[in-house]
């Protein structure tokens, strides 16, 4: 590849068998992490707590880790807003195709890689925020 | 065809020699039965005085009994796993012979080389329905090198991981029981009774984290490196939607398990899509089927998590891959 551009824009493998082999090597592995965490299952089970009781609130009743965040807001912004917030932020993640139309440049990628590392670390600062106290 | 008489007429002279001789040879063999006298006073006989039957007790093969002849050899008295590992040896001998001579009479009849049976299938196949061209079609559609680099394959990770979750989800189904009396105990069964049952479930459960990460990590891949754009915006479009099915799969999967934490964690995430103001109640009454978590809960969210999930989920797939397919892979920059 020393030529440069040229070679590697217009280079291609065939998916049958190249491409296929290497996504076969590569899902081999994850069967193989698949099969390693069924393995510490063994000696490290997923567990159960106690049998539910809608009478017994206990003291931290959180949603899972990917909702963690929504539920942070919500201790921040009042009720209304906080839902609000995050189905505005859903509903332009879905039809932002349609907003940001224009030829992509590498001032517009750098843009967005920003972005989405500020988004990803709100995320998880709320998520880390939440599972604190 | 005056060859043709002379190999079946090799044919039926090996099948004579090789089969019918020794089958006939070993009935002559067996039918002499093998009897032994019973002394006088025999241990296991019934006594008719006392009224105890011993005989009934007396288990399967006494020396005294001939065993069946379909299978062991007249006067060997044993189980069943000698005459088995007989049958395995000779019978798969018996096939390869039979198997061989019917390959190399076929080169010898037809004068051409031998192919093997998948391949006749095949060419059966593609005689009448003309599969093979299209599918090497589209088999060999050439893939760009930008694809093959790392950051490509989230997507991939994360289908791979949903046909897990499939495969583990029916055979957690076989156990579960959607009830608020039996979901617990049926867990416990999985995790203590089940043969692997532990197993399967921590993959379920960590595989599904697994893929809410992989989803994200794919989002953020096609964001970046600005898949999305046009023509593509469809195929974003549907990404998302695919995103907040993964979502939806791991809300109604949560509560499944039926103990506080998930009985809590599926209060708070219902009551936080309650707060939607206007139709927030709708929704909660929706999602819960009353006001509170109950049974009704639990089932309409067992359907939603093995039916219109999944079902959502694979048409939605099947639209994404095939816009990739239709599209090709976006160029980066």
């Amino acid at each position: 590849m020393t030529e440069g551009e040229t070679d590697r824009e217009e280079g291609t493998i065939p998916f049958y068998p190249d491409h296929v082999t290497n996504e076969a090597k590569l899902a081999l592995a994850i069967l193989g992490l698949v099969v390693a965490v069924g393995i510490l299952a063994l000696w490290f089970p997923v567990g159960q707590g106690e049998p539910a009781d809608p009478m017994n609130t206990p003291a931290h009743a959180k949603p899972e880790w990917y909702f963690l965040f929504l539920y942070q807001i919500l201790k921040y912004l009042p009720k209304t807003l906080g839902v609000i917030l995050p189905i505005l932020g859903l509903m332009i993640l879905i039809v932002w195709p349609f907003l940001d139309r224009r030829e992509d440049t590498k001032r517009a990628r750098r843009m967005r890689v920003i972005l989405s590392i500020v988004g990803v670390a709100a995320i998880i600062i709320l998520t880390l925020l939440s599972e604190l106290p | 065809m005056r060859q043709r008489k002379h190999i079946a007429a090799v044919i039926v002279l090996v099948l004579l020699i090789f089969i019918v001789l020794p089958s006939i040879w070993a009935s002559r063999a067996g039918a002499e039965p093998v009897t032994v006298e019973l002394p006088e006073n025999h241990p296991e006989q019934d006594d008719p005085l006392s009224g105890k039957v011993l005989s009934e007790a007396v288990p399967f093969p006494t020396p005294e009994q001939d065993t069946c002849q379909h299978c062991h050899l007249p006067g060997e008295i044993t189980g069943m796993w000698t005459p088995l590992l007989r049958w395995i040896l000779f019978g798969s001998m018996g096939l390869i012979f039979v198997y061989g001579t019917y390959r190399a009479s076929s080169v010898w009849v037809q004068r051409k080389p031998w192919k093997p049976l998948w391949a006749r299938i095949v060419d059966w196949v593609d005689e009448r329905y003309d599969i093979v061209e299209p599918m090497l079609k589209i088999l060999k559609k050439p893939v760009p090198l930008f694809a093959t680099r790392w950051m490509y394959c989230l997507g991939g990770i994360t289908f791979l991981l949903f046909v897990v979750q499939c495969i583990t989800g029916v055979m957690l189904a076989f156990y579960y029981k959607p009830t608020p009396e039996e979901a617990y105990a049926s867990i416990q069964f999985i995790e203590n009774e089940v043969r692997f049952g532990a197993t399967i479930r921590a993959i379920h459960h960590w595989s599904a984290n697994g893929m809410v990460l992989m989803v994200v990590a794919h989002m953020l891949r096609v964001f970046i490196t600005g898949a999305f754009k046009p023509p593509r915006e469809l195929n974003w479009v549907n990404g998302t939607l695919l995103g907040l099915l993964t979502l939806g799969f791991g809300l109604t999967g949560y509560l499944l398990p039926w103990d506080q934490r998930a009985y809590w964690a599926s209060t708070v995430a219902t009551e936080i899509a309650g707060g939607v103001p206007q139709i927030g109640d709708i929704v909660l009454v929706f999602m819960r089927g009353g006001w509170e978590v109950t049974a009704i809960t639990l089932s309409r969210f067992y359907a939603a998590h093995v039916l219109i999930l999944p079902a959502a989920m694979i048409i939605l797939m099947g639209l994404h891959f095939l816009m990739i397919r239709r599209q090709g892979i976006a160029r980066p920059l």
